[in-house]
């Protein structure tokens, strides 16, 4: 199988030899480029955390937002081209307001998700228009059903997971994720542990420049509304993995 | 390597998952000449270099008024940017007549994004070369933004875009902390100074520096070529004491230098 797609890679409607879309797998390393996006499923809501490379000091903090929210109750975290990140979330958030006005009832996550893997499927379909760079996580809180987070990429597949991470170190964060108890922790302790993956697992000081932690989450606390977590608590959640770092040390 | 075979099409991914036709566009704007935007918790400004083709044509324009509390100044292709001006124009207008009430920037900047996102996704069309540095007051807050072909958009405290802005920008980023607290006069007068810093050999004149405000009790305004003149005539001052300054200082050296070889 070649790696190369040379002659067979200019346009997602041609197939490569083996079977592949190779515009649609450049789209993957367009997301691979950005920094990293974390969602934790725990026991009593969902917890999103993005790692902000700050390219400029003369930035406004808390601007250029990477999590959103549709309607109250989904959020959404996006990692890879922030334009087309938004241009999905503008979808979700008419398909939800669709979905109030005909049923008079908010929309179900899963329901959400579905729709916007078709929304990014239909970008793989033809040669005048180029499939989304970025991929999505999606979650909400149900006091019934619990805590759901699907993750959507570029080529539409759409998945359920407790624990998921998107971007440059998708592959340490996942590993570390691995390791956690996700069904027994609270989300104030998935705060914690997100930041900790993200600054000391993900981010490269040596390399990178600083970054700013953006995290938001839907939980009990905050009765199944989607929400960005208290600046205090980030404080405190950067804290205590400096604490760590200290005692390893 | 993969350059050629890629950039033709922006609806074309190149094997490292880049979209060159962007990055292009983006060269656009970094073609035109400077323009600089900074704000206080006042007011905002922005202050830019206007080229002129040749000794006898006007400068070229690049700050254009949107509404009364917000303006914009661009950096790249000028058609582009008049399409996107007729659309913010558009909207602003839009909401006064249904709301009766200004629109605030961030949404008129969001809705711009989403504008030259669109562009970057179809085929048959090209991103705007343009970026533009929005400065609005609403809401009781100073806002500037920057957008970009690529479709994103950031909020900033002072940015400059367009050729030679990198020394611009470095003035800026020494000076940004103490923005917030200042006058509008001292904040007119770190723009200019910035744009000194990137103008190069060109020399400042009434005539090819553009200023506007727009802030608390401030609607926005394009200042006249005489108010213009004003600023210009005190960075100079100040700069005639530097110099004077750094003349004493360099006869004190190479008094030293002297003083050095006689002992060696």
């Amino acid at each position: 199988m070649s790696g190369i797609g040379t002659g067979y890679d200019l346009y997602p409607t041609t197939f490569s030899p083996d079977g592949r879309i190779f515009q649609v797998e450049y789209a993957h390393k367009a997301v691979e480029n950005s920094s990293t996006a974390i969602g934790l499923c725990c026991k009593d809501g969902v917890v999103f955390g993005v790692e902000k490379i700050i390219l400029s000091k003369m930035l406004v903090e808390g601007t250029n937002r990477r999590v959103f929210s549709v309607g109250e109750h989904i959020g959404i975290a996006t990692a890879g081209l922030t334009a087309d990140g938004r241009r999905i979330v503008q979808n979700a958030r008419q398909e939800a307001k669709n979905y109030e006005n005909f049923t008079s009832d908010i929309i179900p996550i899963h329901v959400l998700t579905e729709r916007l893997s078709i929304y990014v499927q239909v970008f793989t379909l033809y040669n005048y228009i180029r499939p989304f760079g970025c991929s999505l996580m999606v979650g909400s809180y149900d006091e019934e059903k619990g805590p759901s987070l699907y993750c959507i990429e570029p080529d539409s597949v759409a998945l359920g997971f407790y624990g998921c991470a998107i971007g440059k170190g998708k592959q340490e964060a996942k590993t570390e994720i691995s390791k956690l108890k996700l069904s027994e922790m609270t989300c104030k302790d998935a705060v914690k542990e997100i930041a900790k993956i993200l600054i000391k697992t993900v981010h490269d000081e040596t390399k990178e420049k600083e970054m700013e932690l953006e995290m938001s989450w839907i939980c009990k606390e905050t009765k199944g509304k989607h929400k960005l977590v208290p600046k205090k608590l980030i404080e405190e959640a950067v804290e205590w993995v400096k604490g760590q770092e200290n005692e390893e040390d | 390597m993969f350059r050629t075979q890629y950039d033709s099409d922006i609806s074309i991914y190149s094997p490292e998952g880049r979209l060159y036709q962007i990055e292009y566009a983006m060269q656009a704007v970094a073609q035109g000449s400077t323009a600089l935007g900074l704000k206080s918790k006042t007011h905002a400004v922005v202050v830019t270099l206007m080229r002129s083709s040749d000794e006898l044509s006007s400068h070229q324009r690049k700050i254009f008024k949107v509404d009364g509390h917000m303006g914009i100044a661009i950096s790249g292709l000028t058609a582009d940017a008049r399409v996107l001006l007729k659309f913010m124009r558009n909207e602003t207008l839009h909401h006064k007549f249904v709301y009766g009430s200004n629109l605030p920037t961030g949404e008129v900047v969001s809705s711009l994004a989403m504008k030259s996102q669109r562009n970057t996704q179809r085929w048959g069309r090209r991103p705007y070369g343009v970026g533009l540095l929005v400065i609005g007051y609403d809401g009781d807050k100073t806002h500037l933004y920057q957008t970009s072909p690529s479709g994103n958009c950031f909020s900033y405290y002072a940015q400059a875009i367009g050729s030679r802005s990198q020394s611009a920008r470095t003035y800026l980023e020494k000076n940004f902390k103490a923005f917030p607290e200042l006058g509008l006069e001292e904040l007119v007068l770190h723009g200019v100074k910035a744009l000194k810093e990137s103008s190069g050999k060109e020399t400042l004149t009434k005539l090819n520096v553009g200023i506007a405000v727009v802030g608390k009790e401030q609607k926005f305004e394009i200042l006249k070529p005489n108010k213009v003149q004003t600023y210009l005539d005190q960075i100079l001052q100040t700069e005639g004491e530097i110099e004077i300054e750094n003349e004493n200082e360099n006869e004190k050296d190479e008094e030293a230098e002297t003083l050095e070889l006689k002992l060696d």
